[in-house]
């Protein structure tokens, strides 16, 4: 009995010495609202519960957590409610609604970099997000891959959980900076929109947003 | 207590005589100050776009301070400043050259912000302190008896800045600092380990500070100083 009790003492000991070991980030943080034009669509943004609750995990080296879903919601919220006229969320793909566009942003991948891996005295935060656009009766336009890169130098900061918060939100930032002057240019959009310019029927559509 | 106090005015005297060397060098394109209306603004800004280094936004923060020190020059936060202009001042997208800028306030919004904000002139700072040389070591111990360190390290710093001044209504560049500033800093352990600290990265702050003071208001700021 004597012997199970230490037992058990050992290894919730040894489970807390691996867990004061990880780094886990919730990141969070706000965004500015984004100096722009708007463009004059109507939108609907769709984060399905993969890309609200999206987190990352590195077993490789020190184990690594970070939790992004909550806040580049927000960020796509704010991005979508800068550039777009109007526009909306949503946690499911809708059938037939009344928008023009309708916005999928996705997680590709997340990758980390920490001084002890890449020998610089920074920690790196890169996303890669898929944003499918599609019309309204689900027809796609476009795929477009979009990536976002943070960095925060090791001295500016006094652990490693701030600098990862700190780059992930440089990267969020970053991800704004492509995704507002982008969006307009990515070839299949440019496209779409200046057929639309061209379309009697959506013009008509437009001047009554 | 005695102890105390003498080993805490040993150590102030120490870190006092850790010496720093700064080299300053300016360029002006007029010999005169430059013009800041009242109501007009200046703005300091860190450039973070490289992959092995950025600059320190508490550098940039102490420059806005030394230039600010006298209340004859106002300057707009970065972080402010940044949070109004986003998404056109993130590392990605801020302009690297005035040609670039020129192009960014041709369209009416941005300019219209730079309007509301009264910014005449945009320095841009460009560097970071790095330690560039270290030598020695401090071993400390801890035992049953008791604890302590013993031994004796070096390390050395280097702050290297260049800070180039944009006129915001010519659209031209009227001037360049470029400082560099060295210290040697100092580890002694006998039992209690004494640190001796250059401030490098202030005393780089002030030199380029002052100096970027001088373009708008003279001399003046320096025999202030």
């Amino acid at each position: 009995m004597h012997t199970r009790n230490l037992i058990a003492c050992a290894l919730v000991l040894a489970s807390l010495l691996v867990s004061a070991c990880a780094t886990r980030v919730e990141v969070e943080g706000n965004f500015p609202p984004a100096l722009t034009h708007k463009l004059p669509l109507r939108t609907i943004v769709v984060f399905d519960e993969a890309f609200a609750s999206h987190s990352f995990e590195s077993t490789e080296g020190p184990e690594v957590s970070i939790s992004v879903g909550q806040i580049q919601v927000e960020l796509f919220t704010g991005l979508a409610d800068s550039l777009f006229q109007y526009s909306s969320t949503t946690t499911e793909m809708p059938t037939n609604p009344e928008a023009d566009l309708i916005l999928v942003p996705s997680v590709e991948d997340v990758q980390i970099s920490m001084p002890n891996e890449s020998q610089l005295k920074v920690f790196e935060v890169w996303i890669k997000y898929n944003l499918q656009v599609f019309e309204a009766t689900g027809e796609p336009v476009a795929d477009w891959i979009m990536t976002a890169y943070g960095k925060t130098p090791t001295r500016f900061l006094k652990s490693d959980t701030d600098a990862l918060q700190q780059a992930s939100m440089v990267a969020m930032r970053d991800a704004g900076a492509r995704f507002i002057p982008g969006f307009a240019r990515v070839p299949e959009i440019q496209q779409w929109l200046r057929h639309r310019q061209t379309s009697p029927a959506d013009a008509k559509d437009s001047a009554s947003l | 207590m005695k102890h105390l106090a003498a080993i805490t005015t040993l150590t102030l005297l120490l870190a006092l005589s850790a010496c720093t060397t700064t080299t300053v060098d300016e360029y002006r394109e007029n010999a005169t100050a430059l013009a800041l209306e009242s109501g007009e603004r200046v703005v300091v800004l860190g450039r973070r776009h490289y992959a092995d280094y950025e600059t320190e936004p508490d550098f940039i923060d102490c420059i806005g301070d030394k230039l600010k020190a006298d209340k004859e020059i106002s300057v707009l936060p970065e972080k402010e400043f940044v949070d109004l202009l986003y998404p056109w001042f993130e590392p990605r997208t801020a302009p690297l050259g005035l040609k670039r800028l020129s192009k960014m306030l041709n369209e009416p919004m941005i300019a219209q912000r730079f309007k509301e904000q009264g910014l005449h002139y945009m320095i841009w700072i460009d560097g970071s302190t790095e330690t560039t040389d270290r030598g020695g070591s401090v071993s400390c111990a801890v035992g049953p008896g008791g604890g302590g360190c013993f031994g004796f390290a070096t390390w050395e710093k280097t702050g290297t800045y260049e800070a180039i001044i944009w006129d915001l209504q010519t659209l031209k560049e009227s001037g360049r600092v470029k400082v560099e500033a060295r210290g040697s800093s100092y580890m002694v352990a006998i039992i209690l380990p004494i640190p001796i600290v250059a401030q490098v990265q202030d005393q780089a702050c002030d030199g380029i500070g002052l100096q970027l003071r001088t373009f708008f208001i003279g001399n003046r700021a320096g025999e202030a100083s």
